[in-house]
């Protein structure tokens, strides 16, 4: 009779995962109110002491994710790759990166990441290959190759002229010449990294095989990296094509039909009318990083000037009703400065980079403690005001610490350092020899693992990392800053960042001071005349609002966040 | 056979009931997803129906419809119904998979299914009794995978656990939208008492007849425990070793949580002996947590207090092991430090002490006891380190749950108030 049960219990379960439906498929917008936290797998924990980040170190440090109260962990590329471009450079769509380990430990972590309420999603790069994927290799071999057409091919590097140039740095055309194929071939990024073409509808259907395989192993979604790029046109931009659109509302509907709470991210670093077509008519993406909003956090705190950031928000068409904005601050790419005016990325490049090493193509390659010069206020008063704005907010891995960067490390491997810890050897991420570590864990006396590392920070309760886990909590515990309506305020002194969100009942009032000094500002508030402000971290009462304007007061780089009560 | 589906009527219904758990969402709508037929005639339905809320959200309801589509209140038809299908081990296919319904021992055999009752007074669930005799609990909102209930009490039955109800068999779906247990059957003990009714009424009255039993009780949870560990090859149940960072981590929890209810503390003078010493508490936490490890943890009871043992056939009887139904059913099977179950026995005698005005020593001669037998039923398993880790590591989990209690009665049930002001007075004292 036991023996029957078993069997019967190991069906039950079986069943369960192969009809593919969880606890969380009881909310499909569950994305709008969660918190991501971005994660370099290479970076993160080593699970077998081989130097390298691995799916079970990152299973080990589930706990640490859940107490960080995170709601979704995004990944970055985990397919095997020959690693020219940190991954991106995808050589196998169907399976894991060896480093990382197998396709069973991805299950593993997927299922125990689910068992603590926390989705994973994942890079997927559909626009290109690497050069190195068989797909590309078979294409290259014979003009006659069923696979030829995969590919974009020419005999002349003269077409689609238009296309902008994306990797300034490295790349001096679009078009390379293969002497394997006797022909040029199509690159929007590397010249290792040829584009499929999506013009070929086998390349189409080969891509949906792919999402289909990663969702059937229990994968909350993708962020699809490089996305406006997959069509090309004559006399176009070769971006944002119409055709691209039509292949994404194609993914939509498959996902819509078979994984019903799935959700597709785009990475399109484009203007906001640009990119709010990939919402299409909420038939697209999910979400989509609003991108231009990043750099303009920085030069606002820099300038003392809320109005880059209010500007560009007021700059947003509005998006579907099922629809989200993805936010952050830092990433694992350069701070990109694609999306401002050419005098404020001289002003970025003057403020923020200060030593030539620092800059990457049109961005800036460092983290944001380092941005902020450590400064413990002025991470707190960006971490503020991205949680504030309209959008689900990103963390990358190491920031809730506040780690540094390592500029003497090539392209943008300085902001994928090891995770830091603990203050042992290698910071805690790995047992291996240290001349084994993929990259060497940051050492110096400012931001090393010695003076930085989570560890040290649990057990200190004014710590970035404690802070940044009772913050987390704090936005979670009040939907109205993940669902809520957004109305900038404007006050006269424009040091200050000041801004309502409301949801149903609630009403937030959210006003940061952007400057180094004191400040005192005004606000209209008149239209609440007769509610009480409420400071939610302390739930301190605020004077009653009256008719005539609110006078608040801040120190340097404060910020308040009121909930404002009618029933006191 | 397709009972007529009556979505408004149902939406209506369901917004009413106990055990809808949603209450403050908007309901919006149901929708039947599959079902499965108990009886031709007159039809008996077991419908799965998902009802979605204002918010986009959706979740899964076990329903007993009639044939008009209405439901059947409290369930109390399919009773006898589901007692005969698990009887005969029945396969019941639906549209989209099918109900199977399993035996488990032969306890209900010879049952005459004649008479059965709504039991009543039921949170989460609805249970209904037939011929007095067995318990048939219908699991009202469905999440995907084995109810821990179902996955716990079969596991003790199969590793000599006997001091609970016994399970007399389940009935679960699985099919295209996912794969669940519905509801168990098992012993129902018309004569048993709860623990904490017991209290109530011997602890102030007749302290010694209640005490008296309290050595059994740390004997048959300690008995628990030991099944609980037994089995090193089931993934589901094997013990666990704790690591150093999840204790940093549960005690920056406390502490956050520790800091956030002294800064709240209303001026009140139920909340005197501790207004103040938010400070003195933080340090008492750093202090319990600079053990090092938390020994192992294992699958536990998870919501244990004397409103979980019964007093039936002059013996202690463990029941409920759904967990919190309001958290996830994945988080309700993780593993934690068996002396969290402990803990919250532990507090529940302090509960009873406060609110039956027993003698002063009750309480804590209860503890010693409980302390002492449970000690001795867990030897020889592993579970408890060193005795001063155990006793540091039951300090703690004394601490958060006492925490927790003060929090929930500032804002539900201020009278309450001073059973945990006295028990964080009495961790101070015993710190200093």
């Amino acid at each position: 009779m036991t023996q029957t049960i078993a069997r019967q219990t190991a069906h039950d379960a079986a069943a369960a995962t192969e009809a593919g439906r969880q606890w969380f498929e009881t909310d499909p917008l569950w994305f709008k109110r969660a918190v991501f936290y971005e994660i370099h797998i290479r970076g993160f924990a080593d699970g077998n002491d081989d130097g390298s980040g691995d799916f079970r170190g990152l299973a080990e440090k589930l706990d640490y994710l859940q107490w960080l109260g995170i709601d979704c962990v995004w990944l970055l590329p985990m397919y095997p790759s020959p690693l020219r471009d940190g991954g991106y450079d995808i050589s196998d769509f169907f399976s894991i990166h060896p480093d990382y380990g197998t396709i069973d430990d991805f299950r593993t972590f997927v299922d125990a990441a689910h068992a603590r309420g926390i989705r994973v999603v994942a890079d997927l790069v559909i626009n290109h290959t690497s050069s190195d994927h068989p797909w590309f290799q078979e294409s290259r071999s014979d003009r006659r190759s069923p696979k030829r057409d995969w590919y974009v091919w020419s005999d002349t590097d003269d077409r689609y002229r238009d296309a902008r140039i994306i990797f300034l740095d490295t790349e001096v055309s679009n078009w390379t010449w293969d002497p394997v194929a006797g022909q040029y071939y199509w690159h929007r990024f590397f010249s290792h990294q040829p584009d499929l073409n999506y013009d070929n509808p086998e390349v189409q259907q080969a891509m949906l095989d792919v999402l289909r395989f990663w969702l059937d192993l229990g994968l909350d979604g993708f962020r699809l990296d490089a996305v406006p790029y997959l069509f090309e046109r004559e006399g176009t931009s070769c971006e944002n094509l119409p055709e691209t659109h039509a292949y994404l509302k194609r993914i939509r509907a498959e996902i819509d039909a078979a994984y019903p709470d799935r959700v597709l991210l785009a990475e399109a670093n484009q203007w906001p009318s640009d990119v709010v077509h990939y919402f299409g008519d909420g038939d697209e993406c999910h979400m989509a990083f609003q991108f231009p909003v990043m750099p303009r956090l920085f030069l606002a705190i820099r300038r003392e000037d809320a109005n880059p950031v209010v500007d560009i928000i007021e700059q947003t068409p509005p998006i579907p009703d099922g629809a989200q904005w993805g936010l952050f601050l830092r990433n694992h790419d350069e701070l990109t400065l694609e999306m401002v005016s050419e005098e404020e990325r001289d002003y970025m490049w003057s403020q923020y980079a200060t030593d030539p090493r620092m800059k990457l193509n049109l961005g800036i390659r460092r983290r944001l403690a380092p941005l902020l010069d450590n400064g413990r206020d002025e991470i707190e008063l960006m971490t503020a005001i991205l949680f504030s704005l309209p959008g689900s907010p990103v963390l990358y891995y190491g920031d809730e610490i506040g780690m540094g960067d390592n500029i003497y490390l090539g392209d943008r491997d300085g902001v994928r350092t090891p995770m830091q810890w603990t203050g042992d050897r290698n910071g805690g991420f790995s047992r291996a020899d240290f001349a084994r570590l993929y990259l060497p864990p940051l050492m110096d006396p400012v931001y090393g693992y010695q003076a930085v590392n989570v560890e040290a920070q649990l057990r200190t309760p004014t710590s970035l990392l404690r802070w940044v886990h009772r913050f987390v909590a704090l936005r979670q515990a009040h939907p109205v800053f993940s669902l809520g309506t957004y109305e900038p305020l404007r006050p006269e002194n424009a040091r200050v960042l000041a801004h309502v969100r409301r949801y149903e009942d609630e009403v937030a009032l959210c006003v940061h001071n952007l400057s180094r000094s004191a400040q005192p500002v005004e606000l209209d508030l008149s239209r609440f005349a007769g509610m009480v402000p409420e400071e939610l971290f302390g739930e301190t009462l605020f004077p009653r609002i009256g008719e005539l304007p609110y006078l608040l007061t801040f120190g340097p780089r404060g910020f308040y966040w009121f909930r404002l009560r009618g029933d006191v | 056979m397709t009972a007529a589906f009556r979505e408004e009527r149902l939406v209506e219904y369901v917004r009413d009931q106990r055990w809808f758990g949603a209450r403050s969402s908007e309901l919006t709508g149901a929708s039947l997803v599959d079902q499965a037929v108990l009886r031709e005639r007159p039809p008996l339905l077991d419908a799965l129906v998902e009802l979605r809320y204002g918010s986009g959200a959706h979740d899964l309801y076990q329903l007993i419809l009639d044939g008009a589509g209405a439901d059947v209140p409290g369930a109390s038809e399919a009773g006898p119904e589901v007692v005969r299908l698990v009887r005969a081990a029945a396969r019941v296919p639906t549209a989209d998979g099918e109900a199977a319904f399993e035996p488990f021992g032969d306890g209900l055999t010879g049952l005459p299914l004649e008479r059965s009752r709504p039991l009543g007074a039921e949170q989460s669930n609805s249970s209904v009794v037939v011929d007095e005799s067995a318990l048939v609990k219908v699991y009202r909102r469905i999440e995907a995978g084995e109810n821990p209930e179902l996955e716990t009490s079969r596991f003790l039955a199969l590793h000599g656990f006997e001091s609970m109800p016994a399970l007399h068999g389940w009935w679960s779906y699985a099919g295209a939208p996912l794969a669940a247990t519905l509801g168990i059957v098992q012993e129902f003990l018309p004569d048993g008492a709860d623990g904490w009714t017991l209290a109530l009424d011997e602890l102030a009255a007749r302290p010694g007849a209640f005490l008296e039993r309290v050595p059994r009780l740390g004997e048959v949870v300690g008995a628990m425990h030991a099944a609980l560990a037994s089995d090193g090859g089931d993934p589901a149940f094997a013990a666990e070793e704790v690591t150093g960072e999840s204790l940093a981590l549960a005690a920056a929890s406390m502490d956050d949580e520790i800091a956030s209810v002294f800064l709240h503390l209303p001026d009140d003078e139920a909340v005197a002996p501790i207004a103040g010493h938010g400070e003195a508490v933080r340090d008492l936490l750093r202090d319990l947590t600079a053990i090092g490890s938390l020994a192992r943890r294992i699958r536990n009871h998870g919501d244990l207090h004397l409103g979980q043992v019964l007093w039936a056939r002059g013996d202690w009887l463990v029941i409920d092991f759904e967990g919190e139904p309001a958290r996830s059913l994945p988080e309700r099977r993780n593993k934690h430090s068996p002396l969290r179950d402990v803990a919250g026995m532990l507090r529940s005698f302090a509960y009873a002490a406060q609110v039956t005005g027993a003698p002063r020593d009750a309480e804590e001669r209860a503890r010693t006891a409980f302390l002492e037998s449970y000690t001795t039923a867990v030897q020889g398993t592993g579970l408890l380190a060193s005795p001063e880790v155990t006793e540091r590591l039951l300090r703690l989990f004394e601490l958060e749950k006492a925490v927790y209690e003060l929090r929930y009665e500032l804002s539900h049930r201020p009278d309450w108030v001073p059973v945990p002001v006295a028990g964080i007075v009495r961790l101070l004292e015993e710190a200093s």
